[in-house]
């Protein structure tokens, strides 16, 4: 029994990282109608940011994890401004364009960094008692809560500020946003670079535990689309549900009937979904 | 007489915004109809509607007398509705006899040779004036020459009823006559019932016979162009109200 | 002058083996490969607009398909090549009818989870595909030849060519363009668009099948390699950077970059970065590719 919570709550903790992942996604597609294949790449980077601050800096592991984040957000406005814009709303050369560059990168994560994983430094050390049923690390649990707040923040952001009021616009109706004045340009540009650093947040915040390697990223990029889809395009409870349900789905599938496997799920349910009901469990109706 | 085309409380709205609300029109054969209206009001929506872009959700069309609402947009081309677009939209990369050859392809009738096509496809292209232009790319032509290159793809499809979406915008004056004798042109030698939206006054009032307005996805009057100019209702929509 | 063109580079095709030695004859076989397999891409992503990432899964159906039947089932190659295509048609025209309606990033993301689930399944299944040790199967031909198989592949490369070529001047080719230039247009035209894209769809599927097939049975040794995403890669960027959309480019693309390849792995596995960054740089400021800025040029004088 313990062990069944051990796996439900390791998905659990997956869920919330997945979330995140996929927030990063979804806001991308939801504004600018673009899928950025780069997503993983950027979650590694946020790994390895945060580890080569850490440890090669000997930066505190709380800041180099904040650094690796901003470096990958202003990056991420970077390749929006130069690379993405261009395109001018051209679904198929963003896509190229974001394919090609996720490549790139992924190439030069291993010219740089090397191809053996690497493990930032933990925050906090030792386990918890879970209600006396069973016990589980204290890092994994700060990384739920991580994940959590960051959750938290995106949805005060998205409640709150002008930009989740513009962003909120633009995905409801596009040109009436344009008609009240919505600035396109610096949405999209903050919207991406807020998707590249909810990637690299996510990566920074599971490096102390799983450590990330540059093979890794292709895997990362999937599982977020497979969440997105799954929870519907555009969808901020979505991705909270989708995540979770796939973390979950994937911990116990892996446990339980086949690690070889325990990717296949997330395909599956990707084409499942999007054969069956494009718009997923809370996405628009199209 | 049964008209050629009809629709019959059509209505279609999109999110919240009700963009047509039970509108009904008749169109007979051989007519030059006009439809006008502010910028918002529907014109190029019903277009959409009767061309199964975006399908009406309540009500009907009917070409001839058969529903045409649930076909999708290339069966309703071959049934017999034509159109242009308000932005002009030839096929750029290809060259001019190549788009005229489109419609052909798409009118999908078996036992006509490459030959005969390529004949057929020279022929509209002669009828719409840009026979010594088969083989430009249509991303070369003028703003005029692209409108006729439309009109000739459209053509080639062999429509009852042509669509026309603001044919005459960004046209200068001496463009404007060409292009209204071309439209002359069609309506009697290719015997094509014309529906046609647009915003240069003048021309339509003088061209068409009758005329439809719409206020906000509703039809607001209906009649020959001297009634319908004075009509209040008219001016107020036009002057008075939401001008967006 | 295209004629005289295209005749001498038929003549130095066939002087090839005459003149290279084994190392580069294979990679110029790999070559053909290539070009059979960003040719067909380019008749989905560069003709009608989508972004397949099924592409590379194909080749691999029609390469296991032909493998295995060889291997457990003793089919002549020939035979098994040719139920290679067939499967990977009917894959794709099944692939297709899910995800063609949705299109643009629906179909691009079901293509990929397509891709990836075949790998894993490839990968997984040890007892029938020996996974990624690699599945040792027969070549085409009794005796091995590198010229043989060369000429076997210019023969069905060609063939390949020249077909593509009658459908892109035939009528559905005509419709194919109509569909990539303005969708909307063209089914208001009278084009059944969806038809016209699921006919690009499989009719691409089979041929990188047949491409697989083939491939395979050279290589002699097949992975899970083949299907994957990094194979993908590579044909995709030999299409951009080749010219998409056009007929000629693709071809170019593909023997330019694999002979490349080939020169830069004497320094290193750098090749995938490289091509990557003039990909890149090609899709952001030259989309028409080689092929286009050739043209550029040429129109100046």
């Amino acid at each position: 029994m313990s062990e069944f919570l051990m796996f439900l709550t390791n998905g659990l903790v997956m869920g919330g990282i997945n979330a995140i992942s996929a927030l990063g996604v979804s806001l991308v597609v939801g504004i600018m109608r673009v899928i950025n294949f780069a997503h993983g790449e950027m979650y590694i980077f946020g790994g390895y940011l945060s580890y080569q601050l850490a440890v090669g800096a000997g930066i505190p592991p709380v800041l180099s994890m904040l650094c690796s984040v901003a470096a990958v957000f202003l990056g991420g406005l970077a390749i929006e401004k130069w690379l993405i814009r261009p395109t001018y709303g051209d679904e198929m050369y963003s896509l190229i364009i974001t394919f090609i560059l996720s490549i790139i990168l992924q190439n030069a994560a291993l010219l740089i960094f090397g191809p053996y994983p690497v493990k930032p430094p933990s925050l906090v050390f030792g386990a918890t008692n879970i209600f006396g049923l069973f016990h589980y690390g204290n890092q994994r649990l700060l990384s739920l809560a991580l994940a959590a707040g960051i959750i938290g923040a995106i949805m005060y952001l998205v409640r709150r500020t002008w930009f989740g009021k513009s962003v909120r616009a633009i995905s409801q109706d596009r040109e009436m946003a344009a008609m009240l004045g919505v600035d396109h340009l610096k949405v999209n540009m903050i919207s991406f670079g807020l998707g590249c650093a909810l990637a690299a947040s996510a990566g920074a915040i599971i490096a102390p535990i799983f450590p990330v390697t540059p093979s890794g990223s292709g895997a990362v990029s999937l599982t977020a689309f497979v969440v997105v889809v799954l929870g519907g395009m555009g969808s901020l409870k979505g991705c909270i549900v989708g995540g979770v349900i796939l973390g979950v789905l994937e911990n116990l599938g892996a446990a339980y009937i086949s690690t070889d496997y325990r990717h296949i799920f997330g395909f599956i349910i990707l084409i499942g979904v999007l054969v069956l009901r494009p718009w997923g469990l809370f996405g628009k109706r199209i | 007489m049964k008209p050629v085309l009809e629709g019959r409380d059509v209505s279609r709205s999109f999110g919240g915004l009700m963009a047509l609300h039970r509108v009904s029109f008749q169109l007979f054969e051989g007519e030059i109809v006009g439809l006008i209206g502010p910028n918002g009001s529907g014109k190029t929506t019903l277009f959409n509607a009767i061309t199964g872009v975006f399908p009406p959700q309540e009500g009907e069309i009917l070409l001839d007398g058969k529903p045409v609402s649930r076909l999708k947009p290339f069966q309703i081309c071959r049934m017999g509705i034509g159109r242009t677009f308000q932005i002009v939209r030839p096929f750029l990369k290809m060259t001019c006899l190549e788009n005229v050859l489109v419609g052909i392809v798409g009118r999908d009738e078996k036992g006509t040779s490459r030959e005969e096509r390529v004949e057929q496809a020279l022929s509209e292209l002669e009828f719409v004036g840009l026979g010594g232009q088969s083989h430009r790319l249509a991303g070369s032509l003028t703003l005029l020459q692209k409108k006729m290159l439309e009109l000739a793809r459209a053509l080639a499809t062999r429509p009852r009823v042509l669509l026309l979406d603001e044919v005459l915008a960004g046209l200068n004056p001496s463009e404007i006559l060409q292009a209204l004798d071309m439209i002359e042109a069609i309506r009697v030698k290719r015997k094509v019932t014309i529906f046609w939206v647009e915003h240069v006054m003048g021309a339509i009032m003088t061209a068409c016979q009758r005329i439809i307005v719409l206020d906000q996805g509703r039809k607001i009057a209906e009649g020959p162009p001297d009634e319908v100019r004075s009509n209040p209702r008219v001016i107020e929509a036009y002057l008075g109200g939401a001008d967006a | 002058m295209k004629r005289a063109g295209l005749a001498g580079v038929f003549l130095i095709a066939i002087l090839v083996p005459f003149f290279l030695n084994q190392y580069w004859l294979h990679v110029a076989i790999i070559s053909l490969f290539y070009v059979m397999m960003a040719s067909s891409w380019n008749l989905i992503a560069g003709y009608t607009g989508q972004v397949s990432f099924a592409h590379a899964a194909f080749a691999g159906v029609g390469a296991y398909t032909s493998g295995m039947l060889a291997l457990y089932g003793g089919v002549h190659p020939a035979l098994g090549i040719i139920a290679g295509t067939l499967l990977a048609g009917v894959l794709g025209l099944g692939l297709g009818g899910l995800c063609i309606r949705m299109g643009g990033i629906y179909l691009s993301l079901t293509t990929l989870g397509f891709s990836e689930i075949l790998r894993i399944i490839i990968t997984n299944e040890e007892q029938w595909t020996r996974g990624t040790m690699g599945l040792q199967i027969p070549g085409v031909f009794s005796v091995y030849s590198k010229t043989h198989y060369y000429f076997l592949f210019l023969a069905v490369t060609l063939a390949f060519l020249v077909l593509m070529r009658r459908l892109l001047n035939s009528d559905t080719g005509l419709a194919f363009r109509a569909v990539l230039n303005d969708e909307l247009a063209a089914s208001t035209s009278g084009i059944d668009t969806v038809r016209v894209r699921l006919m690009a769809f499989t009719s691409s599927s089979a041929m990188a099948g047949l491409a697989g097939g083939l491939y395979g049975h050279y290589l002699m040794l097949i992975t899970p390699d083949i299907p994957s995403l990094g194979q993908m890669f590579l044909v995709l960027a030999m299409a951009v950077i080749g010219g998409m959309g056009s007929f000629a480019g693709p071809i170019i693309g593909a023997i330019a970059l694999e002979f490349l390849s080939e020169y830069i792995r004497i320094y290193g596995e750098y090749h995938l970065l490289l091509f990557g960054l003039v990909a890149l740089v090609i899709a952001r400021f030259a989309p028409s590719g080689m092929v286009g800025l050739w043209e550029k040029i040429w129109r100046r004088r």
